[in-house]
């Protein structure tokens, strides 16, 4: 028998690896498989129909890409200079909430853009300037300029994340060793600071791109309505026709675009020119004086960061109240929300409390976040624990890459890619489509990359000399488990399950093409609402959903606090 | 020549002074240890020499030139120091020879002058094969030999240390004062070096300022320091081990054994490790209790427990500890300190 046979970890590994293929790699192949040899290719790529099914689409995408990368670098950027190198006040709040956006979903930042900008031209009313008597031209309202405002307002967080952490690593100690050498401020911003902090700036613009091009949520409530189309939607809606061929040419090509960029991104985050971890230490930081500029650079900061966080929100808030969006603060009534059927009103629906479709998306939507988070964590965690503990050569890898490949797939390609293999029977296997699993498999596999590492955090947490501690002690196995184990690994897994509870209840892109009637969630119904123009109730739900997302939010955080006070 | 007056460094306006009215000063060439307790101030006023803090009040003067005072400031660049930190704080997108050369590139020298002074200086510290690694691919020691070079390789009049030896293990760190102890020698620069290990600025220094609370306790040669202790934080410092001090109330050690040596006095008695010995119960004796014993250079280092306090005797090998433990008081105390810490006449 070789030796490889012979290896304690071989099944563990096999057996996480067959649960990968499953999740991750089975999809994809399908899709490719489907579409190899398929005249959908040529006619996607070349003939009369491609300029439309293709190309215009990944013009626009690209543009939009470009363009959010570059309004993420800015505003990140600026608020991360502000925040780590500045005497700005309140630079602790600025440095938290400018965190904050990415939790919110774009499609309710979307949302909210239309309840102050849309004007009569797709029909309904006009939003809240047009009732104060400003005419929003069409550029303002639909189309490219308020896709990429609302991306940008959503993804600059990131970009905020990466550039803050590497602005810190920068300041103090090597920007002294500098000054020391007698050089001038410019030179050492652009000898020391610049170098030090480009590849966090790649990756930070690398990230947003990956991520605005993928966004399927924006483009679809801003764009879809003046026939914008970038690649995300032009895919929704060749599978919706039934085109599905085509549809996964359009997903393969999405995946393409988006991996590319994302890959050099995290490429640069990890790589060795990569320098956020090397210097850790040295803390005190050179605090730049801003002077006379300091109220009003921290006020410009405090506005972007509310009118990207709080505004939307408000604004959402009251747009689920008032009857006409013009008209945002008058006769506001609950009646999106509580209302009896009434065919005078709201062309006779229901407040959403009464409609039993949302009920049963309400209960779907939590059932799918709970199980999920608690699938995926686990799932997770396994794989962690035995990627960590076992090194068998090509396997081990191969598990490691799969289980962070989803980080590469715009989620509605992926949706795409489950629709492809578990939408019809496999053999005996009955079709799951209809069916909650589908989608509770899709976001499971999706959500893989942040369970994992999260599982990774705490494998690394748990194991090694705090563990020999207790061994020393002759505690056995289930008290090690009970006593320090899971007391150290708790806070930390609850936070990741609370996560991955706030990314799958704020989910449109992955289930938009998943659900249907019988498996309804509160996304897919709000962004319904939305594009048969029933803003108020796409609102009412949204907002569901926020109060639902920020409550989990703020219970991760608070465990997050008190696991880094114990350690 | 460094010259401090009066110098002063308070963080915000209200708070006690971190630098607290220190003066001082050294010869060029000196080598000037500034040893201390973490938070006494020692790092701060080392980064006042750099140019990188301002003082709140005094002055700062190298040779005849005012560099520092609360009016005016000489910038970090063109005062002709070199600054080792803590940290390193080697550029991480430089290699090892690209960390050495900016500082020359900065101050406009030629490429082929600069060629030659990079060699020297990462061959003056023995990592000429290193040159074209990057900070992340070396280990620490040699990190802080490439920080060694890159301060050295500007010829600086002046240079100047922040606990450079605090993060590498303990045989590198004899090895690594050798090293500075010859690149003083080799430079003749005049060197400030901030530590809290009284044995780096036994070893090192020309002259030591231990600082206490933002003040110096003690301005001197290392020597004066072990034979001439001016407060009792100075004794309690330094000296391997260091000096014990024994509490005396009303001219009676401990309170308990009166002694007209003790002049009646009521502090502190100074007693080194050498001054007193092991014995059985006796009429000049006080009982204790052993806790550990380290040989040492053929003899014992015995610390024992007297009264509430940890105190350290020397003993011979051959001679069994006493089973009854007692200390055999000196003739007299080395030095008596008040309670303030302050020497008695």
């Amino acid at each position: 028998m070789p030796p490889i046979l012979r290896h304690p970890g071989l099944w563990p590994t096999l057996a996480v690896l067959t649960v990968l293929c499953l999740l991750v790699a089975a999809p994809l192949a399908t899709i490719l498989g489907e579409t190899l040899g398929s005249a959908a290719w040529a006619e996607v790529l070349a003939s009369r129909l491609s300029r439309n099914l293709l190309w215009r689409p990944l013009a626009t995408t690209l543009t939009i890409g470009v363009a959010v990368a570059a309004g993420c670098l800015l505003i990140g950027g600026f608020l991360a200079w502000l925040v780590t190198m500045t005497d700005v006040p309140f630079r602790r709040s600025i440095g938290f909430m400018a965190t904050l956006p990415f939790m919110i979903p774009s499609f309710a930042t979307a949302l909210a853009w239309g309840t102050m900008f849309s004007n009569g031209r797709t029909g309904g009313a006009g939003g809240m300037l047009e009732g104060l008597g400003v005419a929003v031209p069409d550029w303002l309202a639909w189309g490219i300029v308020p896709v990429i405002l609302v991306l940008i307002a959503h993804y600059y967080a990131l970009a905020f994340t990466v550039i803050s952490a590497a602005l810190s690593s920068v300041n103090g100690d090597l920007i002294d060793a500098a000054m020391m050498t007698g050089a001038s401020r410019r030179r050492i911003v652009t000898g020391i600071v610049l170098p030090v902090v480009t590849p966090a700036l790649l990756a930070g613009a690398s990230l947003a791109f990956a991520g605005a091009v993928s966004n399927f949520a924006t483009p679809a409530l801003l764009g879809l309505p003046v026939r914008m189309q970038t690649l995300s939607t032009r895919l929704f809606g060749m599978i919706e026709i039934g085109q599905t061929e085509r549809g996964y040419v359009l997903a393969i090509l999405l995946i393409a675009v988006s991996a590319v960029f994302l890959g050099l991104g995290n490429r640069l985050l990890a790589g060795r020119r990569s320098f956020a971890t090397i210097t850790g230490k040295g803390g005190r930081g050179r605090v730049m004086e801003l002077g006379r500029a300091r109220w009003p650079l921290c006020a410009l900061a405090l506005l972007i960061c509310l009118v990207t966080t709080i505004l939307p929100i408000i604004l959402l808030a009251a747009a689920s109240l008032a009857p006409m969006s013009s008209a945002l603060f008058s006769d506001w009534t609950l009646h999106y929300w509580i209302g009896e059927a009434d065919p005078a009103f709201a062309r006779g629906l229901a407040g959403i409390l009464h409609n039993p479709q949302l009920l049963t998306a309400l209960g779907v939507t939590m059932g799918l976040g709970i199980s999920v988070a608690l699938a995926a964590n686990a799932v997770g965690l396994v794989v962690a624990v035995t990627t960590t503990r076992w090194h068998l050569p090509l396997l081990t890898g191969a598990a490691t890459q799969l289980s962070f490949l989803p980080l590469l797939l715009p989620g509605i390609a992926f949706g795409a890619a489950y629709i492809a293999l578990y939408g019809a029977p496999i053999g005996s296997f009955p079709a799951l489509y209809g069916t909650p699993l589908l989608l509770a498999l899709a976001l499971t596999a999706a959500m893989l990359p942040f369970a994992v590492q999260t599982g990774r955090a705490t494998v690394a947490q748990i194991s090694g000399e705090i563990d020999e501690a207790a061994r020393i002690t002759g505690a056995g196995f289930l008290r090690r488990l009970w006593s320090i184990t899971l007391p150290l690994a708790a806070p930390g897994q609850i936070a990741g399950v609370l996560l991955i509870f706030v990314s799958v209840i704020g989910d449109l892109a992955i289930v938009v093409l998943l659900y249907t009637p019988a498996t309804p969630v509160l996304s897919v119904l709000s962004y319904r609402y939305a594009s048969d123009g029933f803003h108020q109730f796409a609102n009412a739900v949204t907002l569901v959903i926020l109060i639902l997302s920020i409550a989990a939010t703020l219970v991760a955080q608070l465990l997050r606090k008190r696991q880094r006070n114990a350690a | 020549m460094i010259t401090l007056e009066n110098l002063v460094k308070a963080f915000g306006t209200g708070n006690a002074p971190v630098v607290d009215d220190v003066s001082l000063s050294v010869p060029a060439g000196a080598f000037l240890v500034l040893l201390g307790p973490s938070g006494c101030g020692k790092s701060t006023l080392l980064r006042m020499l750099a140019g990188l803090e301002n003082p709140t009040r005094g002055t700062i003067r190298f040779g005849d030139t005012l560099v520092a005072s609360a009016s005016q400031s000489l910038p970090a660049g063109q005062r002709g120091v070199g600054l080792v930190f803590q940290s390193y704080a080697l550029w991480p997108h430089m290699t090892v020879a690209g960390n050495v050369d900016w500082p020359l590139k900065v101050s406009g020298l030629d490429p082929a002058i600069r060629r030659i002074r990079v060699a020297e200086a990462l061959d003056l510290v023995g990592i000429a094969d290193l040159a074209g690694r990057y900070p992340a691919e070396i280990s620490g020691g040699q990190q802080q030999r490439v920080a060694l070079a890159r301060m050295i390789a500007p010829r600086p009049q002046i240079m100047l240390f922040d606990e450079p030896l605090s993060n590498l293990d303990a045989s590198l760190r004899v090895e690594m004062r050798h090293e500075l102890t010859r690149l003083h020698a080799a430079t003749g620069a005049t060197t400030v070096y901030v530590t809290h290990d009284q044995v780096e600025a036994m070893t090192m220094a020309s002259h030591v300022a231990v600082l206490n609370r933002g003040r110096i306790e003690q301005f001197g040669r290392p020597g004066d320091l072990l034979t001439q202790p001016a407060t009792a934080f100075v004794a309690r410092f330094v000296g391997t081990p260091p000096a014990n001090l024994v509490p005396v109330q009303a001219g009676a050690w401990l309170g308990l054994l009166p002694d007209p040596a003790l002049r009646g006095a009521t502090g502190l008695a100074m007693v080194r490790a050498q001054d007193w010995h092991l014995s059985g119960p006796g009429p000049r004796s006080l009982p204790a209790q052993k806790i550990e014993v380290v040989p040492l250079a053929g003899r014992l280092v015995v610390t024992c427990k007297l009264g509430d306090q940890r105190v350290t005797v020397i003993a011979e090998p051959e001679a069994p500890l006493p089973a009854d433990l007692h200390l055999a008081l000196p003739e007299a105390p080395y030095a008596l300190f008040n309670i303030e810490g302050q020497p008695l006449p």
